[in-house]
């Protein structure tokens, strides 16, 4: 069975297309086609190999698509196998030709031998083109009533196939519930599973628009379906077992001595040693026992130890996905695995992202007890040669500093890491020191005496720089040299590359002049000096901003830069608990390893009607490999904004806490603009002329910083435009470049979320309303929609994210606009418009 | 979700296709570029086995020097798309006679594809069970169970088999002489700190069993485990025999182990697969005899010089032997000059890992050979940084004991026709990650 040598020579797509061999290949089978002479069938089925292996690589051999044709009237079986592969791959780019291939696909659909007549039927359904579909009624009706199992269990997926090809044709054919017989009566096991695969494909892609077929996707939730699939679980393989219990998982019981019942009868299933059938029984268990809390409880100790196997047993890349599935669980009953947290030690050759998770882990299970030997292990690994194993674990030090009531040991420890002199434990230490004294301040002193011997030369790192400088600011008191630190870092102001340190020391240089004022005045000076005339547009302002407020009044600058400010109690988790949620309802699947809900990032097929998504797989990985980088970098990107991407989420919140202390809520721009023309002795600046009035007014106006209470900028009455229009691409682009500018919470009527189950009707009843719909999607219970409406007057848009939870009746909303001053009203009318929503 | 696979790739590690199938059109035909350019060619690689480009989830396993890749489009299964990648593995490695790489691929790349087919049927895994796919997937060709001109000796009932009720063994299998080979393989991970107190210790273990048996028989294994004993002390109503009964932590079976049974009368009983299988896995933490003892002492004697000395012992019975028993010591990168001094076995410096590797071909219970070696390091300037030690590694094989002390007490092989059978049974411990910190 040697593959031809010339697959050796050339496995690299890249390389010559094979031209001259492909016609070689075409002669000799045409020679080939009509002989009957003995051992036909052997040269045959070497030339069949080459053209597969030539398919394989990538070479184009569609060419011999007649010659494979006439050449598959054999009796030869492997022939049979590889011509029905050839004819599957290319019928699809030659509907034409896969035509000749019907002939003979039928007759052998007839053939005696239930092999032949399984194979035949599974590549007629696999050729993919539309225009033939009217050929596969015939064969896939018998398939189903086939006498053999293996037959009926090809015609179960095909009939799925055919489906995808054309709906109209499957369900005019009635195939569902010829499958649905066949699921119920069936004596083999895989067959009954195709069918139900099929089946909740089918259904639930029709469900959307047919009632009859929601109708049915939830009788195979009933108990007389469950309860069948149940007592014959054991003649299942174990990946029908998966499904099946996926469809359990989905079941609501009458009472608890039924949820008792089935989980008596599943409970052998965690002995076994698939793990995704043990994930998916545990995941019937959670699932059905939510409203009993003590039950509940007593399930996590039963799945601790099947759990704990799965991890220690398998692929790394098995314990990865059960990991992924522990840090959820634990993150919903912390205790659960906190005696066993000597399972998530980490081993020393284990991959990374094992590593990562189990660091994740030990973070999450730490608690009074057991704190002291997590961290002891964690300062191990803080030793590690392998830098971000370093990293990850200083960074797990402080998370559980950061949860911890009694921190004594653990700011030892971290500040420890800092005499270790190694330029990475000490930037992710110093992060990591900055934020526990914004939630201890009352550790300052111990800290501030190590960090003040760090010698800012040695940190190079943004982050760390920032967290230095940071403290250099808020702690001058305390640090003898600090102005002088931070003169010398002023000097160096134009070696600095990162706008974030430069903001820092902006603002570090205020807070530490507003204590030593005598000190740092030329660092000051200096440093405003250097800001104003920064080319950084947040790092100008900021610098002019202070520049104002000293000249206006030091106490009020002095109240605004430096406040008297409250330890952090909690730092915001990133992650809504109603996020949360979903993603657990999602247990045993992608959502869990990427920590999202499953709308969030699966594809428009399952995504339903949504026109971004469409536009998105138009860019989508590029025909050539060259484009493909760029095209898909861009679809991340866009997916990262179209989607509420989480990271988005997540650095917003983050630098929102870093920067809490340096906003100037209460600044006001209009009272300090009109003098700004006057001298200020204290710092001397030659300000260019070209920085003032009209384009600064135009700046905080943009910024909003002159908004509280702007009477003229909010009419009362907002009219929208009725016949606004805006194509999905504009759209897009506007949604990027926008920053939120309302984003809220609120409620929908239980009668409009009756009214989800049609996906077009929200979209009609805002049409109503003015607001058009550009875009929606998902699936019970959440939706998305993208609004888009515009003021009658003027050109002013609104742009609408929204997410509706039918089960909890919630409503996300984040709207976008370029007239800032209306958006509360207009927010108000759109909310209004939603509440009659379903009452109409 | 149900795994919902729209392609498998397999590549070399140049990101050349060694074998495509695409099972669902949901996903453009050349994710394998996708794959290539943002995932074998970046940093990327190996960093997360499961990745998300455009709207696609690639999962992706190095096996050997082959990477097989997973495309879906849907909210899939992760546990799933992984285990029936392993499955697939030992499929396809039970027909090439243990290989899998890349050239067993480019050697067998058709029956690849025609088990790729078998296997998995518009994206949802079918059968994966070498026992029925070799009844008409051969290596020399396909044989057609139904088929009449190849039916040279008829399978009964090979229909059933094919989409499987007893999916793991066929009927009317006659052999000359019966016999059962039962091998209970333990692994044994520790993490010790270098202070000798062990922070981390667990067994995991498996029973591998070789069944030639004629028929449909029935088997009955009994192990000296506690859940078992106490049941059968209760049965008969007299008190477990003395003796060491182990607590096992958690226990998975082979899918033709009757759970039902285990449930409620705690035997495993089961009616075997022809040849080769894995019948149980366990895993135990608590009461873990440890076979070896190492005692580290590594000091640094200035910049440029190390002294090295450990001390190995032994701590099984005295008539045992260890075999294969490699011990590698890290030493830093700058390492110039080693000398050594062994007790037992060789040493010798391996500058590719970085250690001193010290090898023991065989190694007798209850004793304590010892190695002490001096380096010479190359003194640098720019290298200030301390040397942090990885840990000390150590790989042994120890027939005849098992780490947890599990040991089988019976195996009941029944059969109506009533034949006798031979039983062997075997016990190793090997090395799982056996890390002691220095």
């Amino acid at each position: 069975m040697a593959p031809p040598a010339q697959s050796h020579r050339s496995p690299s797509p890249s390389q010559p297309s094979g031209k001259g061999e492909v016609s070689d290949l075409k002669t000799q089978l045409r020679q080939l086609a009509g002989s009957r002479a003995p051992g036909t069938d052997d040269t045959k089925r070497e030339l069949f190999k080459k053209v597969i292996s030539y398919m394989t690589i990538g070479i184009d051999v569609s060419s011999v698509f007649s010659e494979m044709v006439m050449c598959s009237a054999t009796s030869d079986i492997v022939l049979k196998k590889m011509c029905y592969l050839y004819v599957g791959n290319y019928a699809k780019h030659n509907p034409d030709l896969a035509l000749l291939t019907i002939n003979f696909l039928q007759r052998d659909c007839k053939d005696e031998d239930p092999m032949i007549r399984g194979l035949a039927l599974r590549s007629l359904c696999s050729l993919g083109v539309a225009n033939l579909v009217e050929y596969l009624v015939g064969p896939l009706g018998n398939g189903l009533k086939d006498g053999n199992s293996y037959v009926r269990m090809v015609a179960a997926v095909g009939v799925l196939k055919l489906y995808h090809l054309s709906a109209s044709t499957c369900l005019d054919a009635d195939f569902p519930p010829l499958l649905k017989q066949l699921m119920l009566k069936d004596k083999d096991a895989q067959v009954v599973a195709n069918c139900l695969t099929s089946l909740q494909e089918i259904w639930s892609l029709e469900a959307s628009t047919s009632e009859e077929a929601a109708r049915e996707r939830e009788t195979l939730l009933s108990k007389p379906v469950v309860y069948y699939f149940l007592n014959r679980m054991k003649e299942f393989s174990e990946w029908a077992q998966c499904i099946v219990l996926e469809l359990v998982s989905k079941y609501v019981p009458v009472d608890s001595e039924e949820i008792f019942d089935i989980m008596n009868l599943l409970e052998d299933r965690l002995h076994h040693a698939n793990g995704a059938v043990v994930l998916a029984t545990i995941k019937v268990f959670l699932h059905m026992t939510l409203s009993m809390t003590d039950v509940h409880q007593q399930v996590y100790e039963r799945i601790k130890a099947p759990l704990l196997t799965l991890v220690s047993s398998g692929s790394p890349e098995q314990s990865y996905a059960v990991l992924s599935h522990l840090h959820l669980l634990v993150m919903r009953a912390p205790y659960i695995f906190s005696s066993d947290y000597k399972h998530f030690y980490c081993q020393y050759n284990e991959p990374f992202y094992v590593k990562k998770l189990k660091l994740d882990m030990l973070t999450a299970v730490a608690n009074e007890s057991n704190t002291y030997e997590i961290v002891t292990e964690l300062c191990e690994y803080v030793a590690n040669v392998d830098i971000p194993m370093a990293r990850e674990s200083i960074r797990a030090v402080g998370k559980i500093a950061l949860q911890q009531y009694d921190v004594n040991a653990i700011v030892d420890r971290l500040l420890q890491f800092l005499e270790m002199e190694k330029e990475h434990v000490t930037a992710e230490t110093l992060v990591l020191v900055k934020d526990l004294l914004r939630k201890y301040p009352q550790w300052s002193h111990d800290c501030i005496a190590v960090v003040g011997n760090i010698s800012s030369k040695n940190v190079q790192e943004p982050k760390a720089k920032a967290a230095l400088i940071w403290m250099l600011g808020e702690y001058a008191q305390d640090m003898q040299d600090s102005p002088y630190i931070l003169e010398g870092l002023v000097e160096n102001w134009d070696e600095e590359n990162s706008a974030e340190v430069r903001l820092h020391l902006l603002t570090a240089v205020m807070k530490c002049f507003l204590r030593r004022a005598p000190e740092t005045q030329k660092a000051l000076g200096d440093a405003l000096a250097a800001g104003v005339a920064d080319f950084h547009q947040d790092v100008h302002d900021r610098a002019l901003l202070y520049y104002r407020l000293l000249k206006y009044d030091v106490s009020v600058a002095e109240r605004i830069v430096n406040p008297p400010k409250q330890a952090v109690s909690v730092f915001a988790d990133t992650q809504s608990s109603e996020m949360k949620d979903r993603i657990f309802d999602e247990f045993n699947s992608l959502s869990v390893v990427y920590q999202k809900p499953s709308y969030m990032f699966t594809d428009k097929e399952h995504r339903g009607p949504f026109a971004f998504s469409e536009e998105l797989g138009s860019l989508s990985i590029g025909t050539e490999p060259s484009d493909g980088a760029v095209a898909a970098q861009r679809v991340e990107a866009n997916d990262k904004d179209l989607l509420l991407g989480t990271s988005e989420k997540e650095e917003s919140h983050g630098y929102g806490n870093n920067g809490s202390a340096y906003n100037a809520p209460s600044y006001d721009a209009s009272t300090t603009a009109g003098a700004s023309q006057g001298h200020f002795d204290l710092v001397s600046i030659d300000q260019p002329s070209t920085l003032h009035p009209p384009s600064s007014f135009a700046i905080d106006d943009l910024l909003g910083l002159g908004m509280p209470a702007a009477p003229s900028s909010a009419p009362p009455a907002l009219l929208l435009n009725a016949k606004a229009t805006i194509d999905p691409n504009a759209f897009q682009q506007k949604w990027r470049q926008l920053p939120v500018s309302l984003s809220q919470e609120t409620s929908i009527d239980p009668q409009g979320v009756a009214g989800m189950t049609n996906p077009q009707a929200l979209p009609q009843h805002m049409q109503g309303h003015s607001i058009n719909c550009i875009a929606s999607g998902g699936q019970a219970p959440n939706f998305k929609f993208f609004f888009f409406a515009q003021k009658a007057e003027g050109s002013s848009a609104y742009l609408v994210e929204c997410v509706i939870n039918s089960s909890s009746c919630k409503v996300q909303l984040k709207i976008k606009t370029d007239d800032q001053a209306t958006s509360q009203a207009f927010s108000e009318l759109f909310q209004s418009a939603l509440s009659k929503f379903g009452s109409t | 979700m149900p795994l919902a696979a729209s392609a498998i790739y397999f590549l070399n590690l140049r990101g050349d296709v060694l074998i495509n199938r695409l099972y669902r059109d949901d996903v453009g035909g050349n994710m394998v570029d996708a794959f290539r350019v943002h995932i074998m060619q970046t940093k990327e690689l190996g960093t997360c086995p499961v990745r998300q480009i455009g709207g696609c989830s690639f999962f992706y396993m190095r096996i050997s020097n082959v990477y097989i890749v997973i495309v879906v489009s849907s909210n899939a299964n992760v546990a799933c798309a992984f285990k029936f990648v392993v499955e697939a593995v030992t499929l396809f490695k039970s027909y090439f006679g243990g290989s899998f790489d890349e050239d067993a691929i480019r050697n067998n790349f058709v029956l690849i594809y025609e088990l790729l087919d078998e296997i998995m049927d518009f994206g949802y895994p079918q059968n994966l069970s070498p026992e029925i796919l070799k009844l008409y997937i051969t290596q020399e060709g396909v044989r057609s169970p139904f088929s009449s001109k190849t039916a040279d000796k008829p399978v009964p009932n090979a229909t059933l088999q094919v989409t499987g009720a007893v999916g793991w063994r066929r009927e009317g299998l006659v052999y000359k002489k019966n016999e059962v080979f039962l091998d209970i393989v333990e692994s044994v991970n520790l993490l010790m700190s270098s202070k000798g107190s062990v922070l981390r210790c667990d067994v995991t273990g498996k029973i591998l069993m070789k069944c030639f048996l004629s028929g449909m028989p029935d088997l009955k294994l009994g192990l000296n485990d506690k859940i078992g004993l106490e049941k059968e002390s209760q049965l008969k109503s007299r008190p477990a025999k003395s003796g060491k009964t182990i607590e096992l932590d958690d226990v998975t079976f082979h899918q033709c182990v009757n759970l039902t049974r285990f449930n409620s009368e705690k035997t495993v009983s089961f009616v075997p697969p022809d040849g080769e299988f894995e019948l149980m896995k366990y895993r135990i933490t608590e009461g873990v005899n440890l076979p070896f003892r190492v005692l580290p002492t590594i000091k640094e004697l200035g910049r440029t010089r190390m002294e090295v000395n450990v001390k190995v012992k032994s701590v099984f019975g005295a008539k045992m032997f260890a075999l294969g028993v490699v011990i590698k010591i890290p030493v830093p990168k700058q390492t110039a000059k080693t000398s050594f001094q062994v007790t037992s076995g060789k040493a010798k410096y391996s500058p590719s890992i970085d250690c001193l590797v010290w090898k023991i071909r065989k190694f007798p219970g209850q004793t304590e050979p010892t190695l002490s070696a001096e380096v010479e390091l190359i003194s640098t300037i720019t290298e200030k940084k301390s040397w942090t030690r990885p840990p000390i590694q150590m790989e042994f094989q120890v027939p005849m004991f098992t780490a947890s002390g599990l040991r089988v007490r019976f195996l009941k092989v029944w059969e109506k026709s009533g034949y006798n059978t031979v039983e062997w049974v075997r016990y190793i411990t090997k090395a799982g990650s056996y890390e002691v910190r220095c």
